[in-house]
């Protein structure tokens, strides 16, 4: 019984910390429309901006406490909401996901790039140690301190909400936020409001939880992560549901901990990581309760047309493909061989996104979790390598991914994002952690075996992972150009007419996430190469879907990119590290931690365009043509190039990686930096003309002959690198505008005017006013609380005024 | 011929009542139309009769079965069609496209390939391309036919959402003001084809802010406001109902 207690009371004090974590969560999500992913990532950048605080400056405890929770923490919140966040509102929830995806791993490595983890950073206890004891029961004073500030931060929400100005306006967005506009309100305002109380919170969490063990980035980040599951009790919208589930999640893990014997099993199946598995099973034992959801009209406000290539294009790009890469391959020496296997292997996980976020809409963020599964089958079952084993272990990943998919679906797209990333947690724990899978923690997937022909060495693996991707690819073009195609453009379009003429939409979109299960459990069946757990974890699944939006993930061509370049970056530590600080020398973070930080901040400009950087990267070149100044322009960076080239100010690998910088990235983009004369052109233009200035400027000092050994692998890593200068350059630059150019096939949908609660036709303001002065409730329209009537009453003055 | 029957609809969103107590029924080759000012709660009907949201209260039926409890799917499928006030085309598709990805739907789950009548085509039997091209030509859409549809004008968008709608050969179709952005001529032009399509057999429940069309081409009214139907009948009833006339039509109309 006393143990009962006990592990009561912890479980208190963990639901208290999980609690306001998801209260955070909650506040954001329904004030702003914006599901913070990066939630745990605040909390963590927290914890360990007050260590820096409290330890490292010495400040002392609560002061610390109160500068980073009351100060910092709200300011950073606020910052990245009129930064980062302002703008995607209204945008795709593909967008919404993965920019605050990209915002979790861009705060994750950058922690980690400031703080290094070999060391550890503990920051003590808030309060002196000590206890109440209760009859028998030993209530230590940290633990009652933590539930004393849950209660506190719950009494606060509770006043924010009911009695201020600012929380009656938060509610009113969560209401209708074109009304409460309408009502003089301001959405903007109260959404960076939301945003710093949500940091806030999320600061607190942190804090908190670091007084309990000394922090580690990523642990944190994902212990965070666990409030998830608290927040979605209460829908992600009410306060109240985040705090109960809490208290059944804290309670729920502490119970776990505490009763679970250390050697269950079933079989040999060992239980071991169920305690730290429970906040992924709680989360998606809700979802499968959850009622389905409301068909909601009117989620896309802009669809851009992407070209779908013939089969022909299709055909012919698979047969480059595979030839390129035997030229290239045969060219690379041994060790970078299988550095560039990888790099291609990757791309196959990233098409695997293709259907589901490109064609559906639909986001995943356990891709590299099908893989392992797909790895695992392999190798269990087809140590002979045969293609039967390979065609049974993307039957399971397919299987596995419809029954792990098919309650999320139901629902709307940031629970399927949820409910993927829980179970990538849940197979870390409870899959990847099996002894008797993975002996040692290492997988070995053998090469594939067809007729007596194997793939053992390098560079058939290669050319097996060049195949496989020339399949897929076709088989996704052929699927794309049938009936099935056009139905999943017409189901991201308008789902809802889709339900009208009598398509299901859960079991068109299970089938979907099947065949993306099975591409990335494919990848995982033909890797033939030796693989460790962490292969398998969350963080590398939220990068292969950061950078596959990055790359472009409504085309082939796009998604290849975006492995392309989540298989370089890690190519590029490598390669950078030999070169110890490299050319950043007048910075102190080393290079190496610089290409960590990188791709999430891609993703965070680029997630804002979910066709990705490719086809726009495509479609732009054409406006070089039509713009004297930029073919000028362009012309004399080539003379440039090439005196500097002649006159040995740079090597001829310096000239080469130049051209291929101007051919790839300033070419496409010159047009609409410069445009010509009397043409208005979007966008940032300066700073992408600048960036590409300080590109090219890069690529001419980077030693490129001392980087790598082999010629193929450097001109590959240089293709690479300027993909990465030109969708740096097309996010800076934020809009390729080609509808001034005249050379638009953008097709922007009607803008539709707000649903006033079935209002059809748009009022503005200006009408309401109108309308409301006379008859006499002018006065009226300014208050939120009575706003809903005086809209009701001033609509009717309008339909009067118009009879 | 399918009817549709609709009794005591209730929608309640919080503490606003949306409608109350609606009923009204439609038969197979019957234009019923449904006006009322804006706010009145027609779309919230339409709504709630296609599944799209869930009513507070009351009874939904098509052709004698209960189909209250069903998501939209499973009514398109009974042969409830609808189209949209506010747009809802598949805006990258096009006009084609639109048209064909219907019937290609209606195929998905139709296994006779086809569970109702076209009522565009007089009875004749279709391959599908001359089913989509019949329906544009129906339509004045085929000069349109490769435009995507997020670029076209609203009036030719909302045909686009009827020809869509009819390639899943619904028995009962609900228009949603669907010749709102159409000039004079092509609102004529509007009105015969309802009635060929319910000569035909289809039954069509009509929102409409056009009065001249309403009054031209339906069966009879229902008018709606605060949610309540406040006078049913043929059109000259109507027009000369006083509460018809304060609420909704206005003096002189």
């Amino acid at each position: 019984m006393d143990k009962f207690l006990q592990f009561t009371v912890l479980g208190l004090s963990q639901a208290a910390i999980f609690a306001i974590a998801a209260s955070g969560l909650v506040v954001t999500y329904s004030t702003s429309g914006i599901f913070n992913f990066a939630h745990g990532a605040f909390g963590m950048m927290a914890a360990f901006t007050y260590w820096q605080v409290h330890v490292a400056w010495d400040v002392p405890t609560w002061p610390a406490f109160f500068l980073v929770v009351f100060i910092i923490a709200p300011l950073f919140g606020a910052f990245i909401e009129r930064v980062i966040m302002r703008g995607i509102e209204d945008a795709p929830e593909v967008v919404k996901i993965v920019v605050t995806v990209s915002l979790m791993v861009a705060l994750l490595f950058l922690a980690i790039a400031i703080w290094p983890q070999d060391v550890a950073h503990p920051v003590g206890a808030l309060v002196e140690g000590g206890q109440l004891e209760i009859a028998g029961v030993i209530l230590p004073n940290q633990r009652l301190m933590i539930i004393g500030v849950a209660i506190a931060v719950a009494i606060g929400l509770w006043l924010l909400l009911k009695a201020t100005r600012l929380g009656v306006a938060m509610r009113a967005v969560v209401d209708d936020r074109s009304l409460l506009q309408l009502n003089g309100g301001r959405p903007a305002r109260t959404a960076m409001m939301s945003w710093a109380i949500g940091a806030g919170l999320a600061a607190i969490s942190g804090v908190l939880l670091a007084a309990e063990q000394p922090p580690s980035a990523i642990t944190l980040t994902f212990l965070v992560v666990n409030a998830y599951a608290a927040a979605v009790v209460g829908r992600l919208r009410s306060l109240p549901g985040a705090f109960l589930g809490a208290v059944i999640l804290g309670l729920a893990v502490s119970y776990t901990a505490a009763y679970l014997p250390s050697d269950a099993s079933i079989g040999s199946f060992s239980l071991s990581g169920l305690p730290r598995a429970v906040p992924a099973i709680m989360l998606f034992i809700v979802i499968v309760a959850q009622p389905e959801a409301r068909l909601r009209a009117h989620t896309t406000i802009r669809t851009r047309v992407v070209g779908v290539p013939t089969q022909r294009t299709a055909a012919i790009g698979a047969l480059v493909l595979v030839l390129g890469t035997a030229a290239i391959g045969s060219m690379i020496a041994g060790p970078d061989l299988p550095l560039v296997s990888k790099a291609l292997w990757f791309g196959l996980i990233t098409v695997s996104l293709v259907p589901l976020t490109g064609y559906a809409g639909q986001v995943s963020l356990a891709q590299l979790t099908f893989t392992g599964i797909g790895a695992l089958a392999m190798a269990e079952w087809g140590a002979n390598g045969s293609p039967f084993a390979v065609m049974l272990s993307i039957g399971l990943c397919a299987l596995v991914g419809a029954v792990v998919a098919l309650p999320a679906l139901r629902l709307t797209g940031i629970y399927l994002a949820l409910a993927t990333a829980s179970f990538a947690i849940f197979c870390t724990w409870m899959v990847f952690s099996q002894s008797s899978l993975l002996v040692g923690g290492t997988v070995s997937v053998p090469p594939l075996s067809i007729f007596g022909w194997t793939a053992d060495t390098q560079f058939k693996q290669l050319m097996v992972t060049a195949v496989a991707f020339a399949i897929i690819a076709n088989i996704l073009v052929l699927l794309r150009r049938s009936a099935w195609g056009r139905r999943l453009t017409a189901m991201r379009d308008s789902p809802v007419a889709c339900a009208t003429l009598g398509l299901n939409l859960t079991s068109t979109k299970v089938g979907v996430f099947a065949l993306s299960a099975a591409i990335a459990g494919s990848a995982g069946a033909i890797a033939g190469r030796s693989f460790v757990s962490d292969d398998f974890g969350l963080t590398p699944s939220l990068q292969v879907t950061m950078l596959a939006v990055v790359g472009g993930v409504g085309s082939i061509g796009g998604a290849l990119l975006g492995g392309l370049l989540l298989g370089m970056f890690p190519i590029g530590s490598s390669v950078f590290a030999a070169n110890a600080i490299g050319v950043f020398r007048f910075v102190t973070v080393p290079v190496t931690k610089v290409i960590t930080i990188m791709p999430g901040f891609m993703g965070i400009g680029m997630g804002r365009n979910p066709d990705g950087a490719a086809s726009d990267i495509a479609r732009s070149y054409r406006s070089l043509i039509e713009s004297v100044p930029a073919s000028v322009v362009t012309a004399i960076a080539f003379a440039i190039l090439w005196i500097s080239a002649r006159l040995e100010y740079i090597s001829n690998w310096d000239f080469f990686a130049g051209v291929l910088v101007i051919l790839l990235a300033v070419m496409p983009l010159i047009g609409s930096i410069l445009p010509p004369p009397g043409v208005q052109v979007a966008g940032r233009r300066l700073a992408a003309g600048l960036w590409l200035v300080f590109a090219l400027l890069i690529t001419a000092v980077l030693p490129w002959e001392t980087l790598v050994e082999s010629n193929g692998f450097r001109i590959l890593l240089m293709l690479v690198w300027a993909g990465v200068v030109a969708s740096i350059a097309v996010g800076v630059h934020g809009a390729v505008d080609l509808e001034a150019l005249g050379l638009g096939t953008d097709t922007a949908a009607e803008i539709e005017s707000p649903d006033l609660m079935g209002f059809g036709t748009e009022i503005t303001r200006a009408d309401a006013q109108l309308a409301a002065r006379a008859i006499g409730l002018d006065g009226e329209l300014d208050r939120p609380d009575t706003g809903s009537t005086a809209v009701t009453h001033a609509r009717s003055g309008v339909e009067v005024g118009s009879t | 011929m399918s009817t549709l029957e609709v009794s005591d609809l209730t929608v309640r969103f919080g503490g606003n009542l949306a409608v109350s107590k609606v009923s009204l029924s439609v038969a197979g080759g019957e234009i019923v139309g449904l006006i009322g000012p804006n706010g009145a709660g027609k779309t919230t009907v339409f709504n709630a009769v296609s599944g799209v949201i869930t009513p507070t209260s009351g009874k939904v039926a098509l052709a004698g079965r209960d189909i209250s409890k069903l998501p939209t799917y499973k009514r398109a499928r009974a042969g409830l069609g609808r189209t949209f006030q506010r747009l809802e085309v598949f805006s990258s598709l096009s006009v084609r496209g639109n048209v064909q990805v219907g019937l290609e739907i209606r195929k998905s789950w139709s296994r006779r390939g086809g569970c109702d009548r076209q009522y565009l085509a007089d009875g004749a039997d279709l391959s599908a391309d001359s089913e989509v091209s019949l329906i544009l030509d129906r339509l004045d859409l085929l000069g349109l036919a490769d435009e995507i549809v997020g670029a076209l004008p609203t009036g030719q968008a909302r045909l686009v959402e009827l020809g869509r709608a009819l390639a899943a050969r619904p028995s009962i179709i609900l228009l949603d003001e669907p010749a709102s952005g159409l000039d004079e001529n092509e609102t004529t032009r509007f009105g015969e084809l309802l009635r060929s399509l319910s000569g035909a057999g289809l039954g069509i429940l009509l929102v409409e802010h056009d009065v001249g069309l309403v009054m031209e081409v339906c069966d009879s009214l229902h008018v709606l406001d605060f949610g309540t139907v406040i006078a049913s009948g043929d059109a000259d009833e109507v027009r000369q109902n006083a509460a018809v006339v304060d609420a909704y039509l206005g003096a002189g109309t």
